[in-house]
């Protein structure tokens, strides 16, 4: 095509919803140029010794607790997932579901619980003490310690992600599979797990970026890693430049799981679910030894990864209660709150925009930009505070130079902290909003285009009406994440705000882990009546479909 | 003759250009006129109907709408303001918008929206389901519910894509009729996009063909059936056969050289007299119901595979044709 024919196209497809498309990106993708640009300012004094001495801590940690992170989730989330999507057992629908509830609780919260339950003279040497043996305990606080609840706390996005993939596409296989007379469990580890291997990947991708990105586990129980050595580095030290050293690694850390997340999905296509009735009918049911086995199998990692840390918190709360309760303590509940709804009220706004801007556009390539819009997920809460407090600072000088403002007006205060928020979680809002949006077929907002109404009114009429419960759920799950943010909250909170999980944070770190348990348990709690509320949703949703 | 719609040199390309959905593609459409858009999938029909309607945006052309320019390389009518109605191949209703909700939604008038919208429905056929949901209502009331919808806000042009292919053979058969009668009522420039020959034979004045984005033959429904310019375009319209050397020779008939020729399979003749003929040994025969299939083997070996009706005995046969049936294209 000639070169005045591409400009006059351009020139016809340009609209205003293309430059508002560009200005949303660009918001998002400020944080993470800004930490790119300031690697040129050269590091800080001491990036040399950090060279010299800990950066291979920093990687070797990671390494070792990507690893052992890995094998513990895949072991327990595809294990479970497969039992409860294939056999017949005691429980199964409970156990279904409650296998969930390990993602209600925060890493950083789990590694409270599990420190005092093997610490001196908590559950566990109480329990050795049963057995006649005293003061018998584990050293709990190192890294294997810190893999273990950072594992139990996240297996659950493998359990569901190959559970998704169990349920839509094995049966009819292992059916064809069976009749050519490969038994069940050969059949599993020969055509299932190949199979869901993408699937799994997806799973494990995530859980390792939250294993990247924990700040509380790991800073509790002293394991050096890339985000406790950035917040050393800035807090600690005052060498912001060498804290960007340290970010930018741990970004190549992240680009580089998200490559390799893309490349191992490179041949797969996707094939469509099967109704659901038919998997129901389909489930093996096993002999009776065997059904109680898998039962128990089910129930370990929920009773480790849920019930058994949230008894410990139970148990601290009933000792710490009328000590921490208090009218402090119920202003920064609110506050928490008042913080995740309001900044979840945005994100799911913007991720709206995000969207539809992007369908409103006719710019091939921008529609293509737009996916970047997403990937603060994938970035550390530690790099993206670093990214907005430094701008922020700037801006503010400048503001103040031009005489525009007399103080701070971005800097260290709630501006900052929603906009790093909607940063860091725009993809959670944008992923059940786009899924809600691609179920509507793409010929009912043609027709109403073609019937004479515009994009805001068929946006308003049609689509708006139609994705409701997408945007209640990417609501929802907005709300849970930012309500147990850590790190990013640590460094971006204005000095008079508090959320619960900084002061959890608080009290941990403060050798007041009993009193830590009362704010601990508030966002357990929280996280867990949407996920029951969600699961009924979506329970409801596919019986309708 | 007044044309509604005009068409001129428009192309169309996906991926950056790689793959070529609408090539240089030229044709009118008289006011009032019914005309079909036939053509295998992939050869372009939907692209083609999507850029009239505004939906998509073309790469070179114009299309002109009531003698107005809507789209070219530096313009770009929305489709909101096109004055285009389209019935979607799965019907598009509102489903949270009862029947009455759905007509009305795009009727532009600021008063008696609902008269209009009552009288469309009259029109076809649906009075009485004014509060019904479209989930409520069976596959061919949906389908007069979206002609409705489109028909409401009086279009200089309606679009209709596959609008008979969720139907069963009977129900299409009632409903197509139906559906185009009351489109002739109302005189509206209509456009429908098929992929079968039947429909398009049944009601359009003028049929159209693609084949890999390219316009390959536009004429009336007899003339195209009786003078297809490519096999492709006669291959649409029923099974033929390619009169191949082997064939020719097996038939005594000498063709040109310089082109291909073709006969339809129902104007092969079986045990009567014509111009060419030739013996053929049964191979086999498959049962049919109305009609048999029968795979031949000629006196020079030639395999050929016949339908007819008429019954046949025997293990030998004379097949033979006319010579006014044979089709003679360039290639």
């Amino acid at each position: 095509m000639k070169i005045t024919d591409r400009f006059y196209k351009f020139k016809r497809d340009l609209n205003k919803w293309s430059l508002f498309l560009v200005l949303i990106v660009a918001a998002v993708a400020i944080p993470i140029l800004t930490v790119i640009f300031k690697l040129f300012d050269g590091p800080g004094e001491s990036w040399t010794h950090i060279v010299n001495y800990v950066l291979l801590d920093y990687l070797v940690n990671s390494f070792v607790l990507s690893l052992l992170c890995s094998v513990f989730v895949i072991v327990f989330g595809v294990t479970t997932a497969w039992l409860v999507s294939r056999f017949e057992f005691p429980f199964r629908k409970q156990l279904e579901w409650l296998l969930i509830l390990p993602l209600s609780v925060p890493a950083y919260i789990m590694a409270y619980s599990y420190a005092g339950i093997f610490g001196y003279s908590g559950l566990f040497s109480d329990a050795v003490g049963l057995l006649g043996i005293e003061n018998f305990s584990i050293d709990f606080m190192n890294i294997y310690g810190l893999s273990f609840v950072l594992s139990i706390s996240l297996f659950p996005y493998v359990y569901v992600s190959s559970r998704t993939f169990f349920l839509a596409q094995a049966t009819n296989l292992l059916e064809a599979s069976r009749m050519l007379g490969i038994t069940e469990f050969k059949s599993f580890f020969k055509l299932i797990l190949p199979l869901a291997r993408p699937a799994i990947i997806a799973g494990l991708v995530l859980v390792l970026m939250e294993v990247l990105n924990d700040y509380g586990a790991a800073s509790y129980y002293g394991v050096s890693t890339f985000t406790t050595g950035i917040f050393r580095s800035w807090f600690s030290l005052g060498e912001p430049e060498t804290a960007i050293y340290l970010s930018a690694i741990l970004l190549v850390l992240v680009f580089g799981l998200i490559i390799f997340e893309k490349w191992q999905r490179r041949h797969i296509k996707f094939t469509s679910a099967k109704s659901s009735k038919q998997q129901h009918n389909s489930r093996i049911k096993p002999t009776k030894r065997k059904q109680l086995v898998f039962s128990l199998i089910c129930l370990l990692p929920v009773f480790i990864g849920f019930f058994l840390p949230v008894t410990q918190l139970l148990f601290w709360v009933s000792q710490t209660f009328t000590k921490v309760w208090s009218t402090d303590f119920i202003g920064i509940t609110l506050q928490s709150f008042g913080i995740a709804f309001l900044t979840s009220l945005m994100t799911v706004l913007i991720a709206l925009l995000l969207l539809f801007f992007s369908k409103w556009n006719k710019i091939g390539f921008l529609k293509t930009t737009s996916k970047l819009g997403v990937m603060g997920y994938a970035i550390p809460g530690t790099i993206i505070a670093i990214g907005v407090l430094i701008p922020s600072i700037y801006l503010d000088k400048w503001l103040i130079e031009q005489g525009i403002t007399s103080k701070l007006i971005l800097n260290a205060t709630l501006i900052a902290l929603v906009y790093a928020y909607v940063v860091r979680f725009l993809a959670v809002a944008y992923q059940p909003l786009e899924s809600s949006s691609l179920k509507i077929d793409r010929s009912l907002s043609d027709s109403s285009k073609v019937l004479g109404k515009g994009n805001f009114k068929t946006f308003f009429k049609i689509e708006f009406p139609l994705i409701r419960a997408g945007l209640l759920s990417a609501f929802i799950l907005v709300f849970i994440d930012i309500l147990k943010e850590l790190p990013l909250t640590l460094i971006m909170k204005p000095y008079n705000v508090n959320t619960l999980a900084v002061k959890a944070f608080e009290y941990a770190s403060d050798e007041m882990v009993r009193s830590a348990a009362l704010p601990s348990l508030l966002i357990i709690l929280t996280a867990l009546i949407p996920a029951i509320f969600l699961n009924k949703l979506l329970l409801k949703n596919a019986n309708n479909s | 003759m007044q044309t509604t719609l005009n068409i001129k040199n428009l192309t169309k390309s996906f991926d950056q250009g790689k793959v070529k959905a609408l090539d240089d593609v030229n044709f009118f459409v008289n006011k009032g006129d019914i005309c079909a858009v036939v053509g295998e999938s992939g050869s372009g029909k939907t692209t083609l109907i999507r850029l009239i309607a505004g939906l998509e945006e073309l790469d070179s052309g114009e299309i002109h709408i009531e003698n107005k320019l809507v789209a070219s390389i530096k313009k770009n009518i929305a489709p909101e303001k096109r004055d285009v109605g389209m019935v979607f191949q799965e019907y598009a209703l509102f489903p949270h918008l009862s029947v009455l909700e759905n007509v009305v939604y795009g009727i532009k008038t600021s008063k008696a929206k609902k008269e209009r919208a009552l009288e469309t429905l009259e029109l076809v056929g649906l009075k009485g389901y004014e509060k019904r949901y479209p989930h409520e209502l069976s596959g061919g009331q949906q389908q007069r519910v979206a002609l409705a919808r489109a028909l409401a806000p009086k279009p200089s042009v309606l679009i209709l894509d596959e609008p008979f292919s969720n139907l069963d053979a009977m129900m299409r058969y009632h409903l197509r009729n139906e559906v185009f009668n009351i489109i002739k009522k109302t005189g509206v420039t209509a456009i429908f996009v098929t992929h079968d020959t039947q429909d398009a034979l049944a009601v359009a004045d003028e049929i159209l063909i693609l084949q890999n984005g390219k316009l390959v033959q536009k004429d009336e429904a007899s003339e195209l059936y009786k003078k297809p310019q490519s096999i492709y375009v006669a291959s649409l319209f029923g099974n033929t056969v390619q009169l191949n050397k082997g064939l020719q020779t097996a038939f005594k008939c000498p063709l040109k050289e310089d082109c291909c020729h073709a006969i339809r399979n129902e104007n092969l003749t079986v045990n009567k007299d014509c111009d060419y003929v030739s013996e053929a040994e049964i191979l086999k025969r498959t049962f049919l119901g109305t009609h048999s299939q029968l795979l031949l083997k000629l006196d020079n070996g030639e395999h050929l595979t016949v339908v007819t009706n008429e019954p046949v005995l025997g293990k030998t046969i004379k097949i033979g044709f006319n010579s006014k049936d044979v089709l003679a294209f360039d290639e």
